[in-house]
């Protein structure tokens, strides 16, 4: 939006929202990278920050909402406004979703710590963790630049995570079927992989709401999607 | 897509040497309410005025184009000017109660166009008329009195009747509840809303959030020229044009 509200404040209002989403975007990738970098290390104390650190996610996700119904109620916001504070709120639902998740690695992680490791497993969700991460970090500059183009990336990028999802998933099936042992630590591990793939989702689900917020629909079903890929089955879509 | 019940193509007006609407084109469906929006001196009013040859009236003025109402040309040498504004009604911003009783006020369209013999009839016509504008309960003790010492929302509510009356096929109303309080003002849009299911409505109003609330279809007019016209619902949520955009969210366009 190139003009300005006659009601300034109401830009200033519009600008706030938007500080506190990008704030949120930030603690998000923050947190899920530390997680994935804590359960490598097996390094109790960045878990513990971790796992502490989601409170500070769902209080912003409850005064980005509190501030939208202040919006709405007070300037009953139209047209590329009114998409402006639904997407925000979308953004922010999704957002405090990544942070659970991020959340629940850190928290698995301290129980991985006490457990067999699985070889080259750590190594593998990190870098999961780090594509997921970027990821995030692009929906949301897409989000902030109003930028489609790279939100129908993001969108496209998704499918990647989900091939190393089901990369990963055959790995510890293997690990599982040589070593009994290691049953415990793969359930672990393949929650943990698949938690990182729903963060993905939700970064999909962001370059959505950017496409709906810069065209005013969200785009249809085009993207490439390999059903089996989520199953851990790639090529065998159900 | 129904048929419409008026339609506007290539609408030019004059007052004088300027010109006030620049090639207006618009399709007035049947049951439903359409809104006009834009800024003062946008042409909105205008081109409501001529949707039943109000601007007749005004020196100097001169309308361009073809209106219809259901396929019948209104501009046409056969159509009586008066006739048509009893087919097509209008309320007024300020409401505007003859100096008579709310009766006589009412009655008064019905007896000109010789719609009722007997005084039953008018009586009939008068009740159903106060009933459909939501008024009757609050005047039907004192249908004697004058209208003009009703409440404005009241007497606003006594101008729809007093259009009403003469069985219109389309109401047009210009800010008909911008002189109101937020009570007379829900009234009115539950009388809008209501009145859809016989009429066409075609209002003009000021508020984003009345042509928001009351109508289905709505029209940007912008420097004499329509811009947009389409859904309510999607005129206010994706608009297509930046300059709609730039109106209806406030901004300095």
């Amino acid at each position: 939006m190139t003009h300005e509200h006659i009601a300034a404040v109401f830009d200033r209002d519009l600008e706030r929202i938007q500080a506190l989403v990008m704030k949120m975007g930030g603690l998000a990738e923050a947190a899920l990278n530390d997680a994935a970098t804590a359960l490598e290390a097996r390094d109790g104390e960045l878990a513990e920050r971790v796992r502490a650190g989601d409170a500070a996610l769902d209080a912003l996700e409850e005064e980005i909402n509190a501030e939208c119904a202040k919006v709405i109620a007070l300037r009953a916001p139209t047209a590329g406004d009114l998409r402006t504070v639904l997407t925000v709120m979308k953004i922010a639902s999704a957002l405090e979703r990544c942070g659970d998740y991020a959340k629940n690695l850190a928290r698995r992680s301290l129980v991985l710590a006490e457990m067999p490791r699985v070889e080259g497993a750590a190594g593998s969700i990190r870098r999961m963790a780090r594509q997921v991460g970027l990821l995030l970090r692009d929906a949301l500059d897409a989000y902030a630049r109003r930028d489609a183009e790279l939100a129908r990336e993001v969108r496209a990028r998704d499918e990647e995570v989900d091939q190393m999802y089901g990369a990963l998933f055959r790995e510890f099936v293997t690990h599982m079927m040589a070593d009994p042992r290691l049953i415990s630590p793969c359930l672990h591990l393949h929650f943990i992989a698949k938690n990182i793939e729903r963060v993905g989702d939700h970064a999909t689900s962001i370059a959505e709401q950017v496409i709906y917020l810069v065209s005013g629909a969200l785009p249809g079903e085009e993207r490439p999607k390999d059903e089996g890929a989520t199953l851990g089955q790639p090529g065998r879509g159900l | 897509m129904q048929t419409p019940k008026m339609t506007a193509s290539g609408v030019n007006v004059h007052y004088g040497s300027t010109q006030a609407l620049f090639n207006v084109s618009v399709d007035i469906a049947p049951a439903t309410v359409t809104a006009f929006i834009g800024p003062s001196g946008c042409g909105k009013s205008t081109f409501l005025r001529c949707l039943n040859r109000m601007n007749d009236t005004i020196a100097g003025c001169r309308v361009e184009g073809r209106i219809t109402l259901d396929g019948e040309d209104i501009y046409a040498p056969s159509v009586d000017p008066v006739q048509l504004r009893a087919q097509v009604g209008m309320v007024f911003q300020k409401p505007n109660p003859f100096p008579k009783s709310i009766y006589e006020n009412v009655a008064y369209g019905p007896r000109i166009h010789g719609m009722a013999r007997r005084r039953e009839d008018l009586d009939e016509i008068v009740e159903t008329s106060l009933r459909r504008a939501a008024l009757w309960g609050e005047v039907k003790d004192r249908l004697a009195t004058p209208g003009t010492g009703l409440s404005g929302g009241q007497q606003q509510r006594l101008c729809i009747a007093r259009a009403i009356a003469t069985a219109p096929e389309v109401l047009l109303m210009d800010e008909p509840a911008s002189a109101l309080d937020p009570i007379a003002t829900a009234q009115i849009e539950e009388l809008i809303d209501e009145l859809r299911a016989s009429f066409s409505v075609v209002i003009v109003t000021h508020s984003m959030q009345q042509a928001a609330r009351v109508s289905q279809k709505t029209a940007f007019f912008h420097l004499g020229s329509l811009v947009e016209f389409g859904e309510t619902g999607q005129i206010f949520t994706s608009p297509s044009d930046p300059r709609t955009e730039s109106y209806i969210t406030g901004r300095i366009g």
